[in-house]
């Protein structure tokens, strides 16, 4: 499998960017908005806020799958 | 002869990553206890002083300074030395004013709710035990820069770059917990 190209992975850093920056605010929205038993909501929300960086910016794949 | 120094090399760099992991997920317990504590101790109960849209923008700041280094880190594993030391400076900057949004958000905690309030203890201590750990990165982000760390990517050995910039990520990791669990919860 050939190594992308360094483009592709300046863009793929871009796109979780996007994707925090939405997580963040619907937190924020929700925080903000919702008065009670928000709790929930924004437990769900810290994973879709931390996977994609210990995913796509901290490589944990690379514990089991092992690539330079 | 190569085909043993390149295994050689892959197993090094597997041990220092399991390495690095093993200190993340130690120091995340910390985090995890401190977390915990605040719902021990306060309930989902929340202060109306806490300033939110602060919270918001400090968080911000902090995911920025994670793609600058995530675009560092990748940068310097293609070899492309100028790109590597922008977007590290970057980080380093945004690393800044994250701290400055941090003493701001104090001054105003310090008259709202004081670090003798309950609130006021859990509040200082996980803000403060995190703003110790970006301190911390961001001293390990400016030895990255240092011309002995850049003779050895110019080698082709970008591990010292990839160790500090997964710690710089794991501050921000912490962070996605730390600002819902203080600012937002109710």
């Amino acid at each position: 499998m050939s190594k992308p190209s360094l483009a592709a992975k300046l863009r793929l850093g871009f796109y979780v960017l996007g994707a925090l920056m939405v997580v963040e605010v619907t937190e924020y929205v929700i925080g903000t908005r919702v008065k009670r038993g928000a709790w929930p909501y924004l437990a769900i929300l810290t994973l879709p806020g931390a996977l994609p960086i210990l995913y796509y910016f901290m490589h944990i794949k690379q514990l089991w799958h092992h690539e330079e | 002869m190569a085909v043993i120094a390149h295994t050689a090399h892959k197993d090094k760099l597997a041990i220092h990553r399991l390495g690095l992991w093993l200190f993340i997920i130690s120091d995340s317990f910390l985090f995890l206890g401190l977390l915990f504590s605040r719902f021990y101790l306060q309930g989902v109960r929340r202060p109306p002083e806490i300033n939110q849209p602060l919270g918001l923008a400090i968080s911000i700041v902090l995911i920025l300074s994670s793609l600058a280094a995530y675009r560092g880190e990748t940068a310097a594993a293609y070899g492309d030395i100028k790109r590597f030391r922008r977007n590290i400076l970057l980080t380093l900057g945004l690393g800044a004013l994250f701290l400055v949004g941090v003493g701001l958000e104090w001054s105003e905690a310090f008259r709202s709710f004081p670090p003798s309030t309950g609130y006021g203890t859990i509040f200082f201590t996980l803000t403060g035990f995190h703003a110790f750990h970006v301190v911390t990165g961001l001293l390990a982000l400016t030895v990255a820069l240092l011309p002995g760390q850049r003779a050895r990517l110019q080698e082709g050995n970008s591990w010292g770059v990839e160790a500090v910039v997964k710690y710089w990520h794991f501050v921000d990791v912490a962070w996605v917990f730390i600002f819902p669990t203080l600012y937002l919860v109710s």
